[in-house]
């Protein structure tokens, strides 16, 4: 993907840059908001990072002016800022996600992956497949080689985004969010408990192990 | 934070002073009147004693007897006993009067309405009468003068009293209280204003209420000044805020990010790389803490409250209680939930109460030894709408209570125990922000963290 990222400070901006770089990603690193704003306007970009505070032309202000030129790229803001308000305002500003300060490159990358690639408003599936294991959206039913697997709601909806995301790892905030609606950091592993509960039915009792561990990062199923 | 009403119209100040202008000015009306009564009254007095005076004198100067018995019988003639009575009693007791009988008096003095029984003086005579006897030549002179003239007065006073006071009271008072209602509005008008200003919408205004720039409008454009500079300090405040946040978590990023890479490079031996590993653990506790600092410091500022909409604390903390089963079930705790049957509705900000809700579990899961009992209950009590989590663990002892909600407040036995010290302050600036007392109490045996949320309802 072509990612643009505006950050002024340059440890950060580095850091995000050569991380998505090794990634594979073109990445263009810019420090001021102004030049931010040219740069986006002019260079076709799949994705950028826009850190919330820049000299020159703040980041919320730039995703405003970007969105009423009716640019649609979508904008991942970075922040030092993690109130509710300020959630709340990045995303009204036009931001397609929102990451707070300290956070790890894994968490980054798994976002901007999700963004690259919004699922398309195609055709809505009756039917999710991952190797060996079939979900039924209607029926809501779970069969894995054969066999029916129980699940409860939530652990369903969980494998379920999973399943739909097949291939791109889902951090733990990113779960939290999309399936329990929590935009707080919990001190408690709740996803983890969640995640082995699952486990539990959906990969112990068969031989391969179908969601996977990114270490440092979240969980993924892989796509075939 | 409660809205309000009006105060009631005795306690409103413009009505008061209304008031009590009018009864002043009733007052001072009814004594100026009551003061010029009794001024014209005691000169009437003084006059009628100086006609007494006069006649008795012109009597008396007559020196010979047949002259002033001529003169009296003519006076008596002429002598309406209705206004004027004169006895003339010789010296032998036969009388010359134009009355059948009056009192024998000396002196001068008033005889009053109840001294007259009995004594005909003809229809419609005075009421009372002013006496007074003087001694002449071969007996006694006796006259008295009807005090009708300051009977009379006191009905022209009333009459000109009714005829003066009673509209210009009335005028006053409609005057009185039409300005004050006005008077009244302007200062609700800036009771509104301040409350929402309290209850943090810092965008509200005084109503521009027209009319001359009086005081009142002054006070009023003074209010929209003060909230126009407290909505900028607390901008300047946000960006000071956010300047620090931004100024700080951007150092702390970079050593995450190079305790990350430190993390990543292959010729780390096993000891340091734990230390990195602790050192990495030690950044997230720090920007753990940051965060809820700065949280509680934004939640303070109140401006969450005009995002506030109806949460069902039900439905809230069954989910929240899903989210931490398994949780509690790995450490070994029964968690369950108490729900009314009627949803419970507050207005609020679902994110952070649900944050509350996990903030509690946590701290229970966290304090209390494995095979304790967490309860999550949602309950209707009278007007008010209970969220309480209790548990059956150690408590915390009552003289501690206070204490817990402090922040980075930790009791001495959970000092080695991870967390932040926040949580509860976390809690307890998120119940403030809603309106919610937090109450702490014994559950005998454990703790029972209740938000009692008034006004909450049922639908």
């Amino acid at each position: 993907m072509k990612i643009l990222v505006i950050e002024d400070d340059k440890t950060t901006g580095s850091y995000v840059a050569d991380g998505l770089k090794r990634e594979g990603h073109a990445v263009d690193l810019l420090t001021s908001g102004s030049d931010g704003l040219i740069q986006a306007s002019v260079g076709a970009y799949d994705v950028m990072v826009v850190d919330r505070m820049l000299p020159g032309l703040d980041g919320l202000s730039l995703v405003r002016t970007l969105r009423g030129a009716k640019n649609r790229t979508p904008i991942l803001l970075l922040t030092a800022l993690d109130g509710v308000d300020d959630r709340i305002e990045g995303l009204n500003a036009g931001a397609d996600d929102y990451l707070v300060k300290p956070f790890a490159f894994g968490e980054l990358s798994a976002r901007i992956a999700a963004l690259g690639r919004r699922p398309q408003m195609s055709e809505e599936p009756t039917v999710l497949r991952a190797r060996d294991l079939e979900m039924n959206l209607l029926t809501r039913k779970v069969v894995r080689a054969g066999q029916p697997v129980d699940l409860l709601p939530r652990e369903f909806a969980l494998l379920e985004h999973l399943l739909r995301r097949k291939g791109r790892v889902q951090t733990r905030t990113m779960l939290l969010e999309a399936v329990w609606d929590i935009h707080f950091d919990p001190q408690t592993n709740v996803v983890e408990t969640h995640v082995s509960r699952l486990r539990a039915k959906v990969d112990k009792p068969f031989d391969s192990e179908l969601i996977q561990t990114v270490r440092g990062a979240g969980y993924r199923i892989e796509a075939e | 934070m409660s809205l309000r009403l009006a105060p009631p119209p005795l306690r409103s100040t413009p009505l008061r002073l209304a008031g009590i202008l009018i009864l002043v000015f009733s007052v001072a009306i009814l004594a100026g009147f009551g003061g010029a009564f009794w001024v014209v009254r005691v000169q009437l007095g003084r006059d009628l004693e100086q006609q007494l005076a006069q006649s008795l004198a012109a009597y008396t100067a007559i020196a010979r007897v047949n002259e002033l018995e001529e003169r009296l019988a003519e006076d008596v003639t002429a002598a309406d006993p209705r206004r004027t009575v004169i006895v003339f009693t010789r010296s032998d007791g036969s009388r010359i009067s134009n009355v059948p009988a009056f009192p024998d008096l000396r002196g001068t003095r008033i005889l009053r309405e109840g001294e007259l029984d009995g004594i005909d003086l003809g229809e419609g005579a005075a009421d009372s009468y002013l006496v007074s006897s003087a001694d002449v030549p071969g007996g006694r002179v006796l006259l008295a003068k009807g005090r009708e003239q300051i009977a009379e007065l006191r009905e022209i006073f009333s009459s000109v009293l009714l005829i003066s006071f009673v509209p210009a009271l009335v005028i006053a008072t409609g005057i009185g209280f039409w300005a004050a209602r006005r008077a009244q509005n302007r200062v609700e008008a800036i009771h509104g204003a301040l409350t929402q200003m309290t209850a943090g919408r810092l965008h509200a205004r005084v109503p521009d209420m027209g009319g001359a720039a009086d005081d009142l409008a002054q006070i009023g454009l003074a209010v929209n000044e003060m909230a126009g500079s407290l909505a900028a300090s607390m901008e300047s405040l946000r960006q000071v805020s956010a300047d620090i946040a931004h100024d700080l978590k951007t150092p702390i990023q970079r050593v995450s990010v190079l305790l990350e890479e430190l993390d990543q490079g292959r010729d780390l031996n096993p000891a340091a790389r734990e230390v990195v590993r602790r050192a990495r653990d030690e950044t997230d506790q720090i920007v753990r803490t940051f965060q809820a600092l700065l949280r509680i410091a934004q939640l303070e500022g109140g401006g969450a409250r005009q995002r506030f909409a109806p949460v069902d604390l039900s439905r809230l903390a069954d989910g929240m209680a899903e989210v931490y089963a398994p949780s509690a079930e790995d450490t070994g705790h029964r968690l369950t939930v108490e729900l009314d049957a009627a949803p419970a509705v507050v207005q609020g900000e679902r994110d952070l109460l649900g944050q509350v809700i996990a903030n509690l579990i946590e701290n229970a899961l966290r304090h209390t030894p494995a095979g304790s009992g967490i309860v999550v209950m949602v309950a209707h009590r009278d007007d008010a709408v209970l969220l309480s989590v209790c548990d059956d663990g150690p408590g915390v002892p009552e003289d501690e209570r206070e204490n817990v909600l402090r922040r980075l407040y930790r009791l001495e036995r959970s000092r080695t125990s991870e967390g932040s010290g926040l949580g509860l302050s976390l809690v307890a600036a998120i119940a403030d922000l809603h309106g919610a007392d937090l109450v702490l109490s014994d559950n005998r045996p454990g703790l029972c963290v209740t938000l009692h949320f008034r006004g909450g309802t049922g639908g």
